[in-house]
């Protein structure tokens, strides 16, 4: 497994006059959980599908780095995993049907199929309904299965967008859990969320807001740094002083 | 096989019809509306009312009227004695009005006169027109059986009517609208299909997985070159045991004209999504392209018949040289000239097509 890490440099994006992204710079270093903070229209989904390779920045760079030399994301592409905000599985097809989809796409061999979605599918809890439908699955589970689609080809790098969305308090602890033994096996994981106790869950936090960066760092020196006892609080001061 | 390619047919399949609408539209749709596209859409002018108005007891005239409703083409139309043939027409009551002289037909062929009338109501060009050329044939035979050799023309001629001896509409029609419907299908789902995996964001998950991006068109494309070409078997069928329209060329020729037109139709459709922004648009520019392409096709009416301006329009439309090259296989047996220059025209387009859309398809990834 490499040890990729990213660093944008002034990073700015426009969709016609709007401007999304205001020249951001992140530094999101190798095998830690990194939390992309930030409320609606913040830029995070922007930032995620700019560090995905989906979308061209307007300018400013992104740099990745394979064991701390200089890589192209073509080279990234194969251990780089993005799971989009939207609903990103096919709602006709069961939980079998998207793994053995998405085991083609990453041309998993057999064994390792094997091992990996036994393993994933005990971590979810998602084993004794592989024969259902993803439209009829609950929204935890859901989103469940869309990371496990994501985690089935081992990534060194997991792109979440705003994963826990609509999901309920438990299953999003769950979820969160699953995070914490995948930080544990040391890859870089970049979670954005609007829900600001998500935050300090995270080894870093990136506070982003109408495209700026307002912050970056660990959770506990960044409120310290702001006087805030929490991120609800410091982004609320934030929307006061505008 | 390529294991992507392998794995995006299965899905494709799978998802597409384990829909019960999907399956409906691929596989109902079709036959229901070949049906009746086989009989509504007739050139054939039947059940013409005709009524007719002579003085009692002209005999001839009697058998001459009983001809037109023998020959099947006309219906009786009952009139009182009296009545107003033009009031016959202008109620609707009668689309033609057969008159007899007034001192008989017999007294006036012995004249040399025998001049009947005939009323026919033109406010539909067509239906006159074939009232005209229909009644022309039985006056003519009708002379013949009543004054034998007198009624005789001078020079004659043997009609033989070949590929659809019967004359049927449904045998020039049906193979046309073979290719509409394989056209339609196509163009439509696979436009959809692309556009509603942008619309569900599942898209973004398949372009973010290492995936060329051939394998991703073709993922996407080659499932429902599959379908069309199942579903053009699938209308060849049905156009045989509900209509009879035979398939006298070879069955090779077939399905490489259905082959070429499916590229061509599924490109298309893989444009139209590269366009539209939700499965809305996909439809409607799905509809943009084809109710033209449909018009221009010779489907209904000759291409040669049109303006030179859409004429030159037509050259650039698949489905003018799939209609060409269908007719030739099903109902000529599949004369090599028309099969290579059109097939050649058509997969020249398909190149072009494929080539289009995979362009665009690439700039929408990027």
């Amino acid at each position: 497994m490499g040890n990729f890490s990213i660093r944008t440099e002034n990073l700015k994006k426009n969709f016609g006059a709007v401007k999304a992204l205001n020249g951001v710079s992140f530094d999101f270093s190798a095998g830690l959980l990194h939390g992309l903070i930030g409320s609606n229209g913040a830029g995070k989904t922007t930032t995620m599908r700019l560090l995905a390779g989906l979308l061209k920045p307007s300018s400013g760079r992104i740099s990745y780095y394979s064991e701390g030399q200089p890589a192209a994301l073509s080279e990234l592409r194969p251990s780089l995993a993005y799971m989009p905000q939207q609903a990103s599985l096919y709602p006709d097809l069961s939980i079998d049907e998207h793994l053995e989809f998405f085991r083609e796409l990453y041309r998993l061999e057999p064994e390792v199929y094997a091992r990996r979605s036994t393993r994933l599918l005990n971590i979810t809890r998602l084993d004794k309904f592989r024969g259902r439908r993803a439209g009829q699955l609950s929204g935890g589970m859901y989103k469940k299965l869309g990371l496990m689609c994501s985690l089935l080809q081992s990534p060194s790098v997991l792109l979440l967008d705003e994963p826990t969305n609509g999901v309920d308090p438990i299953s999003r602890r769950e979820f969160w859990e699953m995070l914490y033994d995948l930080a544990a096996e040391k890859i870089l994981i970049v979670v954005s969320t609007a829900y600001m106790d998500e935050a300090e869950r995270c080894s870093r936090v990136h506070l982003l807001d109408s495209g700026h960066l307002l912050a970056s760092g660990e959770p506990r020196a960044v409120l310290k740094e702001a006087g805030a006892s929490g991120f609800e609080e410091l982004f609320v001061r934030q929307g006061a002083q505008k | 096989m390529n294991r992507t390619l392998t794995a995006f047919i299965k899905k494709e399949l799978t998802q597409t019809l384990r829909d019960v609408r999907m399956r409906a539209l691929l596989f109902g749709a079709p036959i229901i509306q070949l049906t009746i596209f086989g009989l509504a859409l007739s050139t054939e002018i039947k059940n013409i009312k005709l009524a007719v108005v002579s003085q009692p007891g002209d005999a001839v005239f009697g058998r001459v009227a009983d001809s037109f409703y023998a020959s099947g083409w006309f219906v009786r139309v009952g009139c009182a004695p009296g009545e107003d043939p033009y009031e016959l027409i202008a109620s609707g009551r009668a689309d033609a009005v057969l008159l007899a002289p007034k001192e008989g037909l017999a007294r006036s062929a012995e004249r040399g006169d025998g001049k009947m009338q005939l009323l026919v109501d033109a406010s539909n060009s067509t239906k006159a027109r074939a009232v005209e050329a229909y009644s022309k044939n039985i006056i003519a035979a009708a002379a013949a059986r009543e004054y034998g050799a007198r009624g005789e023309p001078a020079l004659k001629f043997d009609v033989r009517v070949l590929y659809n001896p019967a004359m049927e509409s449904s045998m020039f029609l049906v193979p046309g609208v073979m290719g509409m419907l394989v056209c339609l299908i196509t163009i439509i789902l696979t436009a959809m299909s692309l556009t509603r995996e942008k619309e569900m964001g599942t898209f973004e998950t398949i372009v973010s997985a290492p995936l060329s991006d051939a394998e991703v068109l073709l993922g996407k494309t080659v499932p429902y070159i599959l379908l069309g070409l199942a579903d053009a078997a699938l209308v060849v069928l049905a156009g045989y045991l509900i209509f009879g329209v035979p398939v006298r060329g070879p069955l090779w020729q077939l399905a490489l004209a259905a082959l070429a037109l499916v590229v061509n139709t599924v490109s298309i459709g893989t444009f139209i999504s590269t366009v539209a922004r939700n499965q809305q648009q996909a439809m409607l520019g799905g509809f943009m392209f084809l109710f033209p392409a449909i018009l221009m096709s010779g489907i209904m009416y000759p291409v040669e018949n049109m303006p030179k301006a859409v004429i030159a329009a037509a050259y650039l439309d698949p489905l003018m040289y799939f209609v060409r090259l269908i007719r030739n296989i099903m109902l000529k047996g599949g004369d090599a000239y028309v099969l290579w220059t059109n097939l050649g025209a058509l997969a020249l387009m398909a190149v072009f097509a494929a080539g289009l859309a995979y362009k665009r398809f690439r700039q929408t990834l990027n």
